[in-house]
């Protein structure tokens, strides 16, 4: 109902965050509208501009987790609801996309595979770390095409390439990428059929 | 446990400046935690949403009904975190239990088809409430009596999951499962049957 109110302003207005200050290096195209207490919480990128969103996007509830050197570039007419994107280096998303309650896109896991390199991770991360460096990371970036649905519940992981009008459903892990316009389902996601 | 008074709409303890939409029938004593539950209801039927004797509703619970859904929740049933996605019918039974970050859904909500797709999304920015509006066919959703929903799972539209059956933490139920079945996996799989030892009282 708050946004009702508030109709007039943002009719070809400017993109705007409806719950806090927007950060310096982030841009939004026009009428695009951004609501949720926590969309920034863990935006920690030092790139400028970090976070390029087109216009006429409606983002309900979505996190925007970015490390100090992530940058992601999101289209026009994109409608996300309560999505949690993780990035470290590099998203892209195209334009018609369509991300459901609860899902996570993240182009790294965070943490090395090597179990040494772990320890000297959790090391680093600890508040006792003191900036000590840590080791690095596997990252790929994510690359979400046009017309992409993906549905409540679903994990995008690190390298994967969602083709055009690909369809993730409800809950499936996606580990590898999928060919324009295949339904996904599972986990680990397979192709189950095309829209 | 107390009970929302019919009456008033509010709920004395809630954090949430809200009220119980007057199409809720509230039958006997239920609990909701609080009326945020209802951020996204919109059922414009005479009854959208039904809530049984001893039925309780957790926050976290939202239900997300589109102007013709009609949600009905059994007597005794535990909803501890579960969206619910409906534009059409979504049935829950007597003494269902649903876990933390389930989801039902009985519509997609967006058309399928890509190009038809990218027509709603750019109506979208144009309405007030930017609210995506169910045009996609739906397929209604049916838990039967005495069902145990694992947290994070997903129920996709047209399935219907029979009575005592469980279904595990995470899975994604895409089909029909049978009464007294023990079900997990993303699909879900059969993983064994049930046995029915419940003894019913007779008259």
């Amino acid at each position: 109902m708050k946004i009702q109110n508030r109709k007039s302003k943002i009719e070809n207005g400017p993109g705007q965050w409806l719950d806090g200050k927007l950060p310096a290096n982030v841009r939004l195209g026009a009428n695009t509208v951004l609501k949720g207490t926590d969309a920034f919480h863990r935006f920690r990128s030092q790139r400028n501009p970090a976070l390029i969103i087109g216009q006429h996007c409606t983002m309900d509830g979505v996190h925007f987790a970015l490390g100090q050197d992530a940058r992601v570039e999101i289209g026009n007419y994109c409608y996300f609801s309560n999505a949690i994107l993780l990035c470290e280096q590099e998203l892209h998303l195209g334009n018609y996309v369509v991300i459901g309650w609860n899902a996570t896109i993240a182009d790294s896991d965070f943490h090395p595979i090597s179990p040494a390199a772990r320890i000297q991770d959790a090391l680093a991360c600890s508040h006792l770390g003191k900036h000590r460096p840590r080791p690095p990371i596997v990252i790929k970036p994510i690359i979400i095409e046009d017309d992409v649905w993906i549905g409540p519940n679903v994990t995008i992981l690190k390298g994967v390439q969602l083709g055009a009008g690909a369809f993730i459903e409800a809950g499936a892990l996606v580990t590898h990428s999928v060919p324009p316009r295949a339904r996904v389902l599972g986990n680990p996601a397979q192709v189950v059929g095309a829209v | 446990m107390s009970v929302a008074l019919a009456n008033s709409r509010t709920l004395p303890w809630d954090w949430y400046q809200g009220t119980i939409p007057e199409n809720v029938a509230l039958l006997g004593e239920t609990h909701l935690e609080t009326t945020y539950s209802f951020l996204h209801y919109r059922s414009q039927l005479a009854e959208g949403l039904r809530l049984g004797h001893g039925a309780t509703v957790y926050l976290g619970t939202m239900f997300d009904v589109g102007p013709r859904g009609r949600v009905s929740v059994g007597r005794f049933c535990l909803l501890h975190g579960v969206w619910i996605i409906c534009d059409a019918a979504v049935e829950i039974e007597d003494y269902a239990l649903i876990s933390w970050n389930v989801v039902l859904m009985d519509s997609y909500r967006a058309p399928l088809d890509p190009q038809v797709r990218r027509r709603e999304l750019e109506q979208i920015p144009r309405r007030p409430a930017r609210r995506m509006q169910g045009n996609a066919p739906a397929r209604p959703i049916r838990i039967c009596r005495n069902v145990w929903l694992g947290f994070d799972s997903c129920v996709l539209p047209g399935v219907t999951i029979g009575e005592g059956s469980i279904v595990g933490a995470r899975s994604v139920v895409v089909e029909n499962v049978p009464p007294f079945t023990l079900v997990a996996g993303n699909p879900a799989r059969v993983i064994r049957p049930l046995e029915n030892d419940e003894v019913r009282q007779t008259n």
